[in-house]
């Protein structure tokens, strides 16, 4: 694969072998990962649990190193977390003891960003992500949801070259998760994030990417590379009912399940 | 997005209830002195062996009077400050040390592991050797008390710090310093607390004890001296100043902090009746 100017995020020959101490095993979670992400591309990785999509989110972080391959960032070789590739987590992750404007601020501040300027910043990611009026709230006394937006803000406001999202939604309602969902497109639209995004829900997978790449099984190897030409800002209202983002569904499913099949008959 | 949204508002008890509050407090104490007056009255036992409320009282006017008891409980909580600060100076560099770094963990574990079975009165022969019958003494046996639960309790706490909130700070760009800073710290904090307070009710039994066998004044000395003059309303009048001294304490000092850090971040929860 050969990387092109406008690819923010290049994973090469990404694999990942631990040991299981509780098995008293070696596993191979992921096999021969390659992907590049394009600026201001939405990138889902979905694949059935235990296929490695989580690992090979941590490796981009810098959480965790691979034992092959390497990941660059903006062309320089990833090996430690970075505030270049800020992460939000299924459980927000937020600090208990700051406020949500303390959260939102805590990026810039480590950078040393003026009281002036960061305010400007903390100010405008706390609207864009509708929580006007929570700013002096402890995590403790927002909802799911709420909480979930503050995580969103806190690495928006550091400008990251990725944003990197592990499951965000999964811990909330369905109701929520669909209006957060809703609320994503319409901000890395306006913000032209760059996302890699590991879920393991197909529906959301399509609704909220421009690119789905499907993991196989345990090793998690790439199954299908699959671009979904569906237009923005997209609203689940109106794509239920949209043939081409059932086709693509089936599609996924189709793999995945099928990956999962000959996995087990093997 | 509505204020119904916001999962947990923090209710205030109205003044009326806060008096009830404050009877149904008390109420158990009425009833104990009202018993305990019902049985000396009675006279089952010797004077000298169950002192009266009333003889109490008097004896409580007049140590308050001589001025005796402040000077006593001034000696006590100088002991019990030193003692406890001095401890805690030691138990919280030492805490962080071994909570972050392998090798000291793996240095002073067996040794801390080895000390802490030993209580802090079984270092009163020591104490009495190395700094002879007082308040040096005194203080010695309140740090070895302190010491332990304090160290211990800061090292559950740094065990107990989530993963995913270094890591989530991590990628925000903090380097070592800003993860001890900005998460280890403030997490640490109510297991710190937890410390503070079971060190000070450590630190504050071990005063007692060691004031009576180490020492010449403050409060544990004055019960045991009550009782070689068979002065038994004063050695309630001590074991109350003690229990008041505690009391006041912990709802002055211990509970405000907490009260003004972790019940504020919903780190811990007042009781399980506030869910």
């Amino acid at each position: 694969m050969t990387p092109v100017a406008s690819d923010i995020l290049v994973a090469r020959n990404i694999s990942k072998t631990y040991f299981d101490s509780v098995r008293n095993n070696d596993v191979h979670a992921l096999q021969d990962v390659s992907m590049t992400v394009r600026a201001h591309e939405f990138v889902s990785v979905i694949g059935p649990s235990g296929c490695g999509k989580s690992t090979f989110l941590r490796i981009v972080a810098g959480l965790d190193r691979p034992t092959s391959g390497e990941v660059l960032v903006d062309g320089r070789k990833i090996t430690r977390p970075g505030a270049d590739r800020g992460m939000v987590f299924q459980e927000y992750a937020l600090l208990p003891w700051k406020t949500t404007w303390a959260n939102i601020e805590f990026g810039p501040r480590l950078k040393g960003i003026g009281r002036k300027e960061r305010d400007a910043i903390v100010r405008r990611f706390v609207d864009l992500v509708g929580l006007t009026g929570f700013e002096e709230k402890y995590p403790h006394q927002l909802s799911g949801g709420m909480r979930q937006r503050a995580a969103v803000a806190r690495v928006l406001a550091n400008n990251p070259a990725v944003l990197l999202m592990d499951e965000p939604f999964a811990a909330v309602d369905a109701m929520t998760r669909q209006r957060l969902q809703e609320e994503l497109t319409a901000i890395t639209a306006v913000e032209h994030t760059t996302v890699l995004f590991v879920t393991h829900a197909i529906d959301e997978a399509v609704f909220l990417s421009d690119r789905v790449i499907a993991l196989s099984g345990r090793p998690g190897r790439i199954a299908t590379d699959l671009i979904i030409d569906l237009p923005r800002p997209r609203r689940w209202e109106e794509l239920v009912r949209d043939e081409r983002f059932a086709s693509y569904r089936d599609e996924l499913t189709r793999c995945i399940h099928g990956t999962a099949a000959v996995k087990e008959h093997a | 997005m509505t204020a119904s949204e916001v999962s947990a508002e923090v209710m205030r008890p109205v003044p009326r209830a806060r008096v009830l509050r404050w009877a149904t407090d008390l109420l158990p104490f009425v009833v104990g002195v009202a018993i305990w007056q019902l049985l000396s009255f009675l006279e089952i036992w010797p004077r000298v062996l169950f002192p009266s409320p009333l003889e109490v009282l008097a004896a409580f006017a007049e140590d308050l009077r001589t001025g005796v008891l402040l000077v006593n409980l001034g000696v006590s909580l100088k002991s019990l400050g030193l003692g406890f600060v001095i401890g805690a100076i030691f138990a919280v560099p030492l805490g962080y040390l071994m909570g972050l770094n392998r090798f000291s963990r793996d240095f002073f574990d067996p040794l801390v592991n080895l000390l802490q079975a030993i209580p802090g009165l079984a270092w009163i022969p020591f104490a009495i050797l190395w700094f002879g019958l007082g308040q040096g003494a005194v203080t010695f046996i309140i740090v070895m008390s302190v010491f332990f639960p304090v160290l211990h309790n800061l090292l559950t706490g740094i065990r107990m710090v989530q993963p995913v909130l270094i890591e989530a700070v991590q990628t925000l760009g903090a380097g070592r310093v800003a993860v001890i800073r900005h998460v280890i710290f403030p997490s640490t904090l109510p297991n710190l607390m937890t410390g503070v307070r079971l060190g000070i009710a450590f630190g504050f039994r071990s005063l007692v004890g060691g004031e009576m066998i180490a020492s010449t004044d403050g409060l544990g000395y004055a019960i045991f001296n009550a009782q070689q003059y068979f002065q038994s309303a004063r050695i309630v009048v001590g074991m109350l100043a003690i229990g008041i001294t505690w009391l006041l304490m912990d709802r002055l000092i211990l509970r405000p902090i907490e009260l003004r850090t972790t019940l504020r971040w919903g780190l811990v929860r007042e009781g399980l009746e506030s869910t």
